[in-house]
């Protein structure tokens, strides 16, 4: 859905033919994206029309790639507080003798 | 809704080998004071993180960006194998851990129902250990993972028995 929008503009009956899905199925998705304030929806004679909001772009483009980021990245910080860990551990068993 | 946004998060999959055993890097993934050290992407640090490490216990991290907005995640441990696999949920919260709708954040999260992440520890011996990180994984698929490793273990323990039979 974003991704289609973000080609530009689309009616709500549009969208319904895109997805191949029940055009309450895509209502109900767009009402939680307005809510959301991802989209607006503006009446066009009898057509609603769903437009993304230029803000709401950068924040749910990222997502996709977000959720591998936060994991990846918070493997690399892992692996130097393992390090770190290891050489505390190291240091403590020399104290010890 | 669109096929397409449950497939870009199904099954994600990070894996990574520590130069560390196995009982050290589960410390460092479950102990608060080494979590709040690397929770979140390059840059964000980690204020805040409380962890009830136990089957039903929950967690609550907060991290933040590097221009200082805060984002909020808290999950619940439903399986724990200790040294072995973690199966957890995680979900966007506010402050106090209660749930919100990722959208309050500005994120539109292709959300999957029922979807766990499993987390699992592998020794690799020489004091190496494979760390692997499944997402969005079913409860089915959840208690499958890392499956084969058990099984290994079960095996080698049976064969060490058969040997001991023998002797």
């Amino acid at each position: 859905m974003i991704e289609r929008l973000s080609h530009g503009p689309a009616s709500v009956h549009g969208l319904t033919e895109s997805f191949a899905v029940s055009q309450q199925m895509i209502s109900k998705h767009i009402a939680y994206l307005v809510r959301a304030r991802i989209v607006n929806k503006t009446k066009r004679g009898r057509e609603s029309v769903c437009t993304l909001r230029p803000e709401a772009i950068k924040s749910v483009s990222d997502w996709a790639s977000y959720y591998r980021r936060f994991w990846e990245e918070s493997f690399d910080k892992l692996d130097v507080v393992v390090n770190q860990m290891k050489k505390m551990e190291a240091r403590d068993a020399k104290k010890r003798g | 809704m669109p096929k397409k946004e449950v497939s870009q998060t199904d099954r994600m999959v990070v894996t990574r080998i520590f130069d560390a055993p196995r009982e050290l890097v589960w410390k460092a993934w479950t102990d608060p004071q080494y979590v709040m050290q690397w929770w979140g992407p390059k840059g964000f640090t980690a204020p805040v993180c409380r962890i009830d490490f136990r089957v039903g216990g929950k967690f609550l991290c907060c991290m933040r960006t590097p221009d200082g907005q805060e984002f909020w995640n808290a999950g619940e441990y439903h399986e724990i194998v200790l040294h072995e696999k973690i199966v957890s949920s995680m979900y966007f919260s506010d402050a106090e851990g209660n749930k919100v709708e990722p959208a309050q954040y500005g994120i539109e999260h292709p959300a999957i129902e029922d979807a766990f992440d499993v987390v699992t520890f592998e020794d690799l011996g020489n004091g190496r250990t494979k760390l692997t990180f499944i997402g969005n994984e079913t409860m089915e698929s959840a208690k499958n993972s890392g499956q084969l490793e058990g099984w290994n273990e079960v095996l080698d323990k049976f064969d060490a028995i058969v040997a001991g039979l023998r002797g």
